[in-house]
């Protein structure tokens, strides 16, 4: 009884913060310093202002771009590099290990100037590029494929290569179909982190048409269009959180399933 | 068909020592060898290098007439059965055994006849849109072979495939992989640290210590003629029972055991002339169990005849075990299960002279 109690308590300390943005959002500009939790004076305003301020639906379309592009990017080298150290023997495959997990242990700031000078002699600024090319060799996700790929055992990946198949279709017709749980917890992670990118966005890019939702709805508040209006600001904050939101009710699910099913046994 | 033949074959993973030394075994086509011997002595490594899965030193290996040192695991026509099956967990049984023959591109329609001609042969029919995680070890076990067979292979390399299976289920694989050895006429290497294996599936067995071959004979050539002291021990349950000693031939020909307990007269024995070379040397006297008897033949002067102190007793139903002290070691004597033993007195055992194997005790090369 108590424990149902206490999780109540938690779901409700966490939901109350989500719940009020969104009444937030669909209440008067008026309405809001009386807001308790149900929207006051319910409205589409906020919405219907903010969309016509700024381009959030290109904004959107942008981000999704860039964020699939670059998840799919990252899982394709993730898994290679991941079977390469894991699997294959040559000279320096320790050394060139240690090297990655190094790089993990880089704070962001530090790489962040060197970053943009080589978009600016690439001239990739204000390109998609300057969005995806920086972030599709991961370490996080070379380690976890590693790890994934070391478990599994040798016995599939002869077995594959005597019925014919090369590294390729090795790594991506044999193993990562046994490694879904892997494959899934680095989606969601890049995908999340990729959503959420304002600050680099920011740096590479000045054209609004190339711009993703965190940084344009950034720009927005901040910056003065939003005019001042909370509500407004709180619509473009929605608006980011939903896919997420969206994304992580689909994902759970799966997330579930695929971890129960994988008895994979050696 | 074809046969495989490896010449002076050697093996040494990343610089590390040779796991595999100058080993060669000439194998015919159709024939079934065994290779075997205790853990770690490159059974593995060698089958996985005739399969193309390991880089080979030095040496040649051909398949047919074909060196195929060089050539990739997948252009040497053979296929391949391991230990833990290493079936496609995503896959079901059928896409298990068609996913080679599709990668070759093969028609659908006759991937299909092949597949299910094998799985009527194994008798998986049933199975076939299981996938393994739903199969017992048997089943699985089927399924794996099931993938080498719809390949028709030029070879098929088994990597100790019975060994996740259980003792029952183990006897019956064992038959039926006889029977589809005969059914398929193909021919087939196989890996195994199990003797009795090694006995009843080879046509020959090719005994391996440390990377080296020790001997490579028909089954009961090695059994009765055992070409050193190792492959003694090691084929044939229960072991043989040894015991260092000496020969002397001052007098008669004579074994003296090393402490001295026992001496046995060998002028009935039928190589008595090569042993008086090795007047005053030492070497290992060897007898299996079934040749310690509780009566002697008819010609009782071929037997040499001792009281013996019971240690203990172990009654099979078929054949009573009878484990009993000489100097350091501890011998079995393998009895007829006619008459009850009693444990807590001696007995009086014969050992056929024309059965006893002598050992070089230094270089543990058999005496004949
Ligand atoms: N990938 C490897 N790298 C380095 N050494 C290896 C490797 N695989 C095997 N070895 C070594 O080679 C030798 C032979 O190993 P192998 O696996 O062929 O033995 P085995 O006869 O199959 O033994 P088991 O009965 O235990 O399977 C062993 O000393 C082993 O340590
Ligand atoms: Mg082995």
């Amino acid at each position: 009884m108590l424990r149902y109690l206490l999780l109540t308590l938690a779901a409700a300390s966490f939901l109350y913060p989500f719940i009020w943005m969104v009444s937030a959002s669909l209440s008067s500009e008026n309405g809001l310093s009386s807001l308790t939790l149900l929207p006051v004076e319910p409205t589409w305003s906020n919405y219907v202002n903010m969309f016509s301020k700024i381009p959030l639906g290109r904004a959107f379309l942008n981000s999704v771009l860039v964020a699939v592009v670059t998840t799919g990017l990252v899982l394709v080298s993730g898994a290679m590099a991941g079977y390469a150290l894991a699997r294959m023997r040559f000279r320096g495959r320790n050394l060139i290990f240690y090297l990655i997990i190094f790089t993990m242990t880089l704070p962001m700031q530090i790489t962040l100037i060197p970053n943009y000078i080589s978009m600016v002699k690439l001239g990739w600024v204000d390109t998609y590029f300057a969005l995806i090319m920086p972030f599709v060799l991961n370490s996080l996700s070379i380690l976890l494929f590693r790890q994934a790929f070391m478990g599994l055992p040798q016995a599939l990946i002869d077995a594959a290569r005597l019925d014919g198949c090369g590294e390729l279709r090795i790594i991506f017709q044999i193993l990562l179909p046994n490694i879904l749980p892997t494959v899934l917890t680095i989606t969601i992670l890049t995908f999340m982190g990729l959503w959420n990118e304002a600050l680099w966005p920011l740096i590479v890019i000045r054209d609004e048409p190339t711009m993703t939702m965190p940084q344009l709805v950034t720009l927005f508040s901040v910056g003065g269009r939003a005019e001042a209006q909370l509500g407004v600001k709180i619509a473009a904050a929605v608006m980011l959180a939903l896919p997420i939101v969206v994304l992580y009710l689909f994902f759970q699910r799966h997330f579930i399933r695929s971890m129960a099913s994988s008895g994979l046994k050696d | 068909m074809a046969g495989v033949r490896l010449e002076h074959l050697a093996k040494a993973y990343d610089k590390g020592p040779l796991v595999i030394r100058d080993v060669n075994i000439d194998i015919k086509d159709k024939e079934f060898v065994v290779l075997v011997g205790p853990s770690g002595c490159g059974k593995s490594t060698l089958l996985r290098m005739i399969a193309g899965l390991e880089s080979i030193t030095g040496g040649h290996l051909y398949i047919g007439d074909r060196r195929v040192n060089e050539v990739p695991a997948s252009e040497r026509d053979i296929a391949m059965v391991f230990q833990n099956y290493a079936l496609y967990p995503h896959m079901t049984v059928f896409e298990n055994m068609a996913f080679g023959l599709k990668l070759r591109g093969l028609p659908k329609e006759e991937i299909r006849q092949r597949v299910e001609k094998a799985a009527r042969m194994l008798e998986i029919e049933t199975l076939l849109d299981r996938r393994p995680k739903d199969m017992s070890g048997g089943q699985r076990q089927r399924v794996a072979i099931g993938r080498a067979i719809v390949r028709n292979p030029q070879v098929f390399l088994f990597d100790e495939p019975l060994s996740n299976l259980d003792a029952k289920l183990r006897g019956q694989t064992r038959i039926e992989l006889q029977k589809l050895h005969r059914e398929l006429n193909a021919t087939m290497i196989y890996v195994t640290h199990d003797q009795v294996e090694a006995m009843t599936l080879g046509d020959r067995i090719v005994v391996l210590r440390n990377g080296d071959v020790m001997q490579q004979d028909t089954p009961l050539n090695l059994y009765n003629h055992p070409a050193n002291q190792f492959v003694a021990g090691f084929i044939g349950s229960p072991p043989m029972n040894f015991l260092p000693g000496r020969i002397c031939a001052d007098g008669p020909l004579r074994f003296e055991s090393r402490g001295g307990m026992l001496g046995i007269d060998l002028s009935e024995y039928p190589q008595a002339a090569t042993l008086r070379a090795y007047q005053g040397k030492p070497v290992v006297l060897g007898i299996r169990a079934e040749h310690i008897r509780r009566r002697p033949g008819p010609n009782e002067r071929r037997f040499f005849r001792r009281l013996v102190p019971v240690e203990a007793v172990e009654n099979m139903g078929s054949e009573t075990m009878v484990y009993f002290p000489l100097e350091t070691q501890r011998f079995i004597a393998r009895l007829s299960a006619d008459y009850p033993i009693p444990a807590d007195q001696p007995l009086d055992l014969f050992w056929d002279l024309g059965k006893l194997h002598f050992f070089d005790a230094e270089t543990e090369v058999a005496i004949r």
